[in-house]
């Protein structure tokens, strides 16, 4: 796999075509593991993902005592083996993004593997595929890179930078604010 | 390589045992392209696959669109028909079913006459069947009484257009184009919410420095990404688009040759939006004068620009004036019939476009030729095998088919593939017209609120058990193919139609084997017509990803931009818009002082009937919600899921409210795809623009009250 996953919160219309897409992927067991949340409804209509984030070393693998979570050689943070799981929930726990969940009537845990019957052989993961505003993207390292830089350069062409303390604040603000 | 894998074109996951049948969504006007999973061996619908290949959405999908297969099998299908007995339905034969059909249909004709009878269609439906349910009714039945549920979605916009261009195709550019345009006006319409897989194109022209500007009360999921959002009062956007045709004016952004050239009525013009300062616009508005300026000033100077709305400044009393003032924009701009620049409308339904232009209207033949026009009936009556004289005359619009039930002029009705007993306005009317009806016949594949209603039920198919072709929001015609065999006794709706005009006694008009028969009767039907078909054939189709009508021959290319060199006028010049500034049908009064206005979340389409039985969708959207501001909640001492009664002059419902500083403090929204006591219909307005005879959804007076927290079900006072 040469592709990443990359997300542009600003993007997120809220759609949650991601979540729906997730079910539809091959052993997902038609439920979702990724998320949709509102940064704060009362204020703004902004949402973002949040999807798995494959850490290079996972707080949940290092946690799990049965050491049931494995990583493939690409680098994808696997769901825990059920063979090995003992359904002590270390990884619900460790995880700081909230993504494992646990089935207490099927007794395992299940996390998003980036779709990885998809995106082994470099196929976008459901989610990447079907989300409309393209916020949620499997693209190349280099691509990703580009689109980094391009956003740091638009914030200071529009002059717009993150202050302490609003950081909530800030995405909309960038994209027009609703005011009175 | 894994051999799972598709080896030629762009990659999709090919599973053992399943093959991949392309074909689009059933939903809104975008039409995404999609593939159907099927189990070769089975022959069942399995689950979705994205299509990537598919040059409008590229593989995108809304939530709607990703779980629209799980309707095929539905445990709710309606698998035979349903005859009322006793109150209760009951499973019976087809020939018991049309047994009772023919017997009350040619009951009601020999007392009564033959416009005793109505048809209700829709437009998510195939162009073949949204062509023979026109013939159905004027050839079958014989009755002059047919319309249909576009217009309560599309007909301003057709009108509108119509008035302004000379034709009604609701985009004047492919949508492929968007990407390379350097403005974006979009108006009354949430786009990221009602036509999701639009997005990316906005995006993809964002990235490159496109500017957005949006006009809606709301701050839509669209609104919170625009360079300037003009938060309008509901209701006001003839005055908005006044102004901006002023400050076009003034400021100096007038394509002055393009206008002299191609467009008529340019002093009227400029003095009619004389007295449309920016702050007369934003006195009647509420929008700051600075914004209006500023979307001026970027609208005036974007080299491509493209002008959007839908059915937010459709759906109102003065819904064509709208669409007129706002296509004015782009026509004093020079950008219609250019590259990456023009008009468009989005279609709400999934054939919103067909639908509208091969018969369904009251007053239309197929091809958007008039029944008013001897030529155009002589011609279609030469397809249809039957006399001129034998055609029956125009009858009245959709809400308007009420009245005559109400004056007992219409005692029979049948509807195809609607539910007006949901999407109407002003519900109680419609509800006490469906009771009074003599007799009344449902197609539709689950019981719908007005299946509820019937005498009889017909189980029809689904969008993935048949095939024909659709017109997409850009005006491309696309094939939707049959995925699986009709589940149950269900019969796709042409055959329905057809077996039933053979018990009037008209079968010879209607001996079709498949759908195909009818797509070649209907190219012809349209052929001379504006929109002239005639040229698309489903090879063709599938050869060139779709083709964009007017095709008047085979060998013509098709047409993906509208007006390059004349618009379809009688000088072959654009109308702009002279149009003064009215209120709305009803505003706040000191007993109503709020605004009301309805709309969709993404989770829903239409009544509801097919995604509210879809268990992702409604976990996402379970009930309706009246959305207001902290300001407004407060001054009633509302907090965030409490319960609240709203009142109307027509009626009241209870929701539960949802506070966000997202809306203007004078305006409540309440989404509409719910039905019976969840209905928010039955408070909206039955005021209808004098033109297109479209209720005005979204705007009418409100006034609201604090009830005591209730939790769990809601019920109706």
């Amino acid at each position: 796999m040469n592709k990443i996953m990359y997300l542009e919160f600003e993007r997120c219309i809220g759609c949650r075509a991601c979540q729906a897409a997730c079910r539809e992927c091959g052993d997902h067991d038609a439920k979702e593991r990724n998320y949709v949340e509102y940064v704060d409804f009362t204020e703004s209509r902004q949402t973002y993902p949040m999807l798995c984030m494959q850490c290079k070393d996972p707080a949940c693998a290092r946690v799990c005592p049965a050491n049931a979570i494995q990583i493939t050689d690409e680098g994808v943070v696997l769901s825990a083996m059920e063979e090995k799981c003992i359904g002590c929930r270390n990884c619900t726990f460790g995880c700081p993004f909230g993504i494992p969940k646990f089935d207490f009537e099927e007794n395992k845990m299940y996390k998003c593997d980036m779709c990885y019957d998809r995106s082994k052989h470099d196929i976008a993961p459901m989610c990447a595929s079907v989300c409309p505003s393209e916020a949620i993207r499997f693209i190349d390292f280099d691509e990703m890179q580009q689109l980094r830089r391009r956003r740091s350069q638009m914030n200071l062409v529009e002059g717009k930078k993150p202050q302490e303390g609003n950081k909530w604040e800030y995405v909309p603000e960038f994209f027009g604010v609703y005011t009175d | 390589m894994s051999d799972f894998i598709a080896k030629e074109g762009v990659q999709n996951l090919h599973k053992p045992g399943e093959k991949l049948i392309t074909t689009h969504c059933c939903y809104c006007g975008m039409q995404c392209g999609m593939h159907i999973r099927v189990n070769k061996s089975t022959g069942n619908v399995v689950g979705v696959e994205p299509r990537y290949d598919w040059p409008v959405t590229n593989g995108k999908m809304c939530p709607k669109g990703v779980t629209a297969y799980q309707t095929i099998d539905h445990q709710d299908r309606i698998k035979k028909p349903l005859i009322k007995k006793n109150g209760k339905f009951v499973e019976s034969t087809w020939k018991e079913a049309l047994d009772l059909i023919e017997k009350n249909f040619k009951r009601l004709q020999e007392e009564s006459g033959k416009d005793a009878l109505s048809v209700f269609g829709g437009v998510s439906m195939t162009n073949e069947k949204c062509y023979l349910v026109g013939k159905y009714a004027r050839v079958g039945l014989g009755t002059r009484y047919i319309d249909y549920n576009g217009r309560f979605c599309m007909s301003s916009a057709a009108g509108g257009f119509i008035q302004t261009f000379g034709v009604d195709r609701g985009s004047t550019l492919p949508w492929t184009e968007l990407e390379h345009s350097d403005c974006f006006f979009i108006a009354g319409s949430n786009t990221a919410e009602c036509h999701p897989t639009s997005i990316q194109w906005f995006w993809k022209a964002k990235d490159k420095g496109a500017k957005l500007i949006v006009a809606d009360p709301r701050e839509t999921p669209t609104a919170r990404v625009a360079d300037v959002h003009l938060d309008l009062k509901p209701g006001t956007d003839s005055a908005l688009a006044n102004g901006m045709l002023h400050l076009i004016i003034k400021e100096g952004y007038v394509d002055e040759e393009y206008v002299s050239k191609r467009c008529n009525n340019f002093e009227e013009l400029k003095q009619n939006v004389e007295k449309f300062t920016p702050e007369y616009t934003s006195e009647i508005t509420g929008v700051a004068v600075e914004k209006l300026i500023k979307a001026a000033h970027i609208y005036g100077m974007s080299p491509r620009s493209v002008v959007m709305f839908a059915r937010g400044v459709e759906q109102q009393s003065k819904g064509v004036d709208n669409v007129r003032l706002y296509s004015s924009m782009a026509l004093l701009r020079g950008q219609v019939g250019k590259f990456a620049s023009g008009v468009a409308t989005f279609t709400g339904q999934g054939n919103g476009q067909g639908g509208r232009e091969h018969g369904q209207k009251s007053d239309l033949l197929p091809g958007y030729r008039k029944l008013t026009d001897p030529a155009a009936v002589e011609y279609i009556s030469s397809i249809w095998g039957i006399d001129p004289s034998e055609m029956p005359k125009p009858g009245v619009s959709a809400y308007e088919m009420f009245g005559e039930i109400e004056k007992g002029n219409i005692r029979g009705m049948h509807v195809i593939c609607s539910n007006p007993a949901v999407s109407a306005p002003n519900l109680e009317h419609i509800w006490n017209g469906f009771k009074k009806l003599d007799f009344l016949v449902v197609s539709d594949f689950f019981l719908s609120e007005t299946a509820s209603f019937a005498d009889v039920v017909l189980p029809a198919t689904t969008w993935a058990e048949d095939e024909g072709t659709t017109t997409n929001i850009e005006g491309r015609v696309i094939r939707i193919r049959k995925v699986t065999e009709p589940i149950g006794e269900s019969k796709p709706d042409w055959e329905i139609l057809s077996l039933i005009a053979e018990r009037m006694g008209k079968g010879k008009h209607f001996s079709y084997k498949k759908a195909g028969e009818i797509f070649e009767e209907f190219r012809l039907a349209t052929k001379g017509g504006k929109a002239d078909y005639y040229g698309i054939t489903w090879d063709r189709i599938d050869k060139e990803n779709g083709v964009f009508w007017p095709c008047p021959s085979e060998d013509h290319p098709g047409t993906p931009t509208m007006f390059e060199e004349s618009f379809y006028t009688e000088n072959g010049k654009a109308n702009l818009g002279i149009v003064g500034w009215k209120e709305a049908g009803e505003v706040p009064t000191q007993d109503y002082p709020l605004f009301l206005t309805t709309g969709r979340v993404v989770f829903h389409y239409l009544s509801g009937n097919q995604t509210r039985r879809v268990d992702f969708l409604m976990e996402q959207c379970p009930e309706p919600f009246a959305e207001m501001h902290p300001a407004l909640a407060s001054r009633y001492q509302l907090e965030d899921g409490d319960m609240v009664k709203l009142k109307t002059p027509r009626s009241h419902m209870t929701v539960k409210t949802k506070i966000t500083k997202a809306i203007r403090k004078d305006t409540v929204f309440v989404p509409y795809h719910w039905g019976k006591e969840l209905a928010v219909n039955q408070l909206t307005s039955d005021c209808l623009d004098p033109v297109s005879r479209m209720p005005e959804f979204k705007v009418c007076s409100l006034q609201i009250e604090k009830l005591p927290t209730k939790k769990g079900v809601l019920t109706r006072e």
